[in-house]
Order: C-alpha cells, then structure tokens, then sequence
C-alpha cells in the first residue's frame, strides 16, 4: 500500500461519517460547530489530502509529463488539477475512485491547458535520457522516440494503463470512450511500439500468428 | 486457449494474463518465447515512463493547493482584480489633489478675510503697481473693478490682499512676491476653487466661487 494511504483512508471515513449524518458543508454551518471544531475538521481534510498526494503525486506527474513532454508545464498541470481536486475534496465519496479520479483530473486540465495554447507543443527530446536508470539506455531512447509515432488517444490510453495501473474499463471512463474502443487503441498502440523497435522480430510473430 | 487468443490479450494489457494463458504458453515454445519478448518489452516500457519527478515537486503541489484560503482564484479574477488595482492608481494619480497652499487660499478667503479688511491698512496704489510689476503681471480693468487692496498675513508670510467684482463674481487675489512655488496647484473645497500659480517674480494666489472664474482670473492676470 502507498505511503499515506492509510491516512488517507481514515481522513476520509471520518469525514464521510460527518457528511452522512448532517451533510459536510451543513455540518461546518451548524453553530454548534466551533472553531475549533472547523480548524480539526480542516486539518482532517487537509491529512486526508496529503495522504493522497504523497501516494499517486509521481504516477500523476509522470502521467502530465506524458501528455505535456516537459517538466515545467507537467508540473504546472499536476499543480493546477491539484488545486482543483482539493476544491472539490468535499464532493469525493469513495476512497477507490480517489486514483482514478485525480488521473480524470490531470487529464482535463491538460486538455484545459492545451485549448487555451497555454502549451508551445514541444517535440521529445530524444537524445536526453530522463527515465529511472534504465537497464538499456539507448533501447529507452529508441523508446522514447517510438512513443512519438502513436496517437493521441492511443498514447493516453497506453499511458493510463502502463502508468495507472488501469484496465480498460477505468480508461473508458476517464478518456470518454467505448470500453471497445480503448482495447483497440491498446493493442495498436502496443503493435506500432514493437514494429518500430523489434521490426524483424514482430514480422517473425505476425508470420507465426 | 490458442496462439491468436493468447497473443491478442498479451497485445492488449500482459499484465491480465490468465491462467489459460500461462498454459498454453507453457505448451507452445513459440508462445512462450513471445510472451518472453513481451514482458521484456513491458518492463522497458514501463522504465522509460517513469521519468523523474522533480526535487520537492509533491510538496510545492500540497502547499500551492491545500492553503488555508483554498487554493488558487479564477485567473480572470486577478487579472480583473489587477486591472482594477492599475486604473485606481492612474486616477489617483491624475486627479487633482487639494494643495496645501490652494487649501490655505480657501480657508482665508472663509475665515479670515472680512476680519482682514477691517483690520488692514490699504495698500498705496503705488505699491501695488511695483508690486505688479514685479511679479510679472497685469491688472487689467478687463478683470474687473477692485473693490479692495490691503496686506494682511498668509501662508506664514505677508500677500497683497485684493477683492475683486468681476462679471462671474467676487475674486479674491493674493499676490505673494517673495514667495516661489514650483508648479501650479489646486484646491476645491467649501464651495470654492483656488489656485496658486507660479509668476515670474513669485506667486499668485487666487480664489473664487467656481472653477472657471479662478481660470478666467488666472488668464488675464498672466496673459501679459
């Protein structure tokens, strides 16, 4: 389990607790409510927040990162859903949707984001190497390269499964597509990936198949 | 389970593999030498994603969202709010500000002046004149008929005080010879309007009922 799940989870019990029997913002209204009442409540919703952001903020920014292709604007991304997340905290009330909801977060605001031209589209720099150490740095860089040739859609739903951890399922959801659809974008997503770096390889196993 | 099945789910997530799957596999070597190549093509995958997150990222991210104040406004709000903030300075600094010394001619002309022409002595005409001519300007009749001339106190110095009748009403003029100002400053307040305008030998203070009977005032005074 991520690091500050758990105080993620109790944060939002406690809270969903006190919105079932007054409903939250009427509870924060209610004049029995102290202030000191409304610092703890706060403080519970704010833990609860940061439980959440320490467990998903680098499979969040990674995500952005992808979408974006730089740092400066990824960040910027993340921080703007965050800020938008933690507005709308009150309204989440189910712990599991929590991930796939700040992914759904993430996504819009980059859409958002991209609309406005708030982003010069940038190009990948392929000759730098940003990934975790990798096993085989010039296999990565060809990586990064081929992530070039996939499509919107298709990259956005690889991204969300290979980074989410989503099925496919989740991924319609959040991308606004058939369930159908997102198999599809998968399965050509991964198909271009290996004839770009494995060509012989891949004609061998479409031969086989 | 068979070769196309199996390798339309690895090509769809491989990570979702059944036990069907892992079977066949183990029946089938060129099956299995694919699924070798895929998961290895997953793992590689999965490491070039993840990038590095930069150094102290996830806290500026819970600072900058979880404020007390919740986070950040509508960015048109402060562009709206800066807009705002941008004309109130402009007018505040192109609005016309009571001068102290304009401010001075007002309270004078209220509190002081009729007790000044009872207690003054009058002014030689003599003087006046040279006192005109020092300063650089002219007492037109054009301007009206000068019902009184006298020195009295003002402005921690002494003015020559005149009362005119003009044909926009009364007038009252202070004509400071040793004392220099700058620049031309206003004043409206108590129902009057003054000026203190710079002249060539001093200054001239000049103070009436309306705004434009002070200018009227000011231009034939210095239109010599």
């Amino acid at each position: 389990m991520p690091a500050g799940s758990n105080d993620f989870e109790k944060g939002l019990r406690v809270r969903s607790r006190a919105a079932v029997r007054v409903g939250f913002f009427d509870a924060l209204q209610h004049p029995s409510w102290r202030r000191k009442d409304r610092g703890m409540l706060f403080e519970g919703r704010k833990k609860a927040f940061e439980g959440a952001v320490d467990a998903y903020y680098d499979d969040l920014y990674r995500y952005a990162y992808w979408l974006c292709r730089n740092h400066w604007q990824a960040e910027d991304v993340v921080q703007e859903a965050l800020s938008r997340a933690w507005r709308n905290w009150s309204g989440l009330r189910e712990a599991r949707a929590l991930k796939s909801w700040l992914f759904t977060i993430v996504h819009n605001e980059f859409m958002r984001a991209a609309k406005r031209s708030r982003f010069v589209s940038s190009e990948f720099d392929a000759d730098s190497l940003e990934s975790d150490a990798p096993a085989d740095p010039s296999a990565a860089i060809e990586l990064r390269r081929a992530l070039r040739i996939l499509s919107e859609e298709s990259r956005q739903a690889l991204l969300l499964q290979v980074l989410g951890g989503f099925n496919c399922a989740e991924i319609a959801a959040m991308l606004g597509m058939r369930e159908g659809a997102v198999m599809t974008r998968l399965s050509r997503a991964r198909q271009a990936l290996r004839r770009k770096l494995e060509p012989d390889d891949y004609a061998m196993e479409a031969n086989i198949s | 389970m068979n070769c196309l099945e199996l390798r339309r789910m690895a090509m769809l997530d491989p990570r979702q593999l059944g036990e069907a799957a892992m079977e066949h596999a183990e029946q089938c070597d060129a099956c299995r030498e694919f699924l070798s190549r895929t998961f290895q093509f997953e793992t590689e995958l999965a490491q070039t994603l993840r990038v590095p997150v930069p150094d102290g990222a996830r806290g500026r991210a819970v600072r900058g969202a979880a404020s007390p104040t919740s986070a950040r406004q509508p960015r048109w709000m402060a562009l709206a709010a800066g807009l705002l903030l941008a004309v109130a300075l402009g007018v505040a600094l192109v609005w016309p500000r009571n001068d102290p010394m304009a401010l001075a001619g007002i309270d004078f002309v209220v509190f002081e002046e009729a007790q000044a022409i009872l207690d003054a002595k009058p002014v030689e005409p003599e003087v006046l004149r040279r006192v005109v001519a020092q300063l650089g300007i002219t007492l037109p009749d054009q301007l009206g008929e000068v019902r009184y001339t006298g020195v009295c106190p003002f402005a921690g110095g002494f003015a020559h005080h005149l009362v005119v009748k003009t044909a926009m009403g009364k007038v009252t003029i202070l004509l400071m010879p040793d004392r220099r100002i700058d620049v031309r400053v206003v004043a409206a307040a108590r129902g009057l309007a003054a000026i203190v305008t710079p002249v060539a030998g001093g200054s001239v203070a000049i103070v009436a009922g309306s705004q434009p009977s002070v200018a009227r005032a000011e231009m034939i005074l210095t239109s010599s």
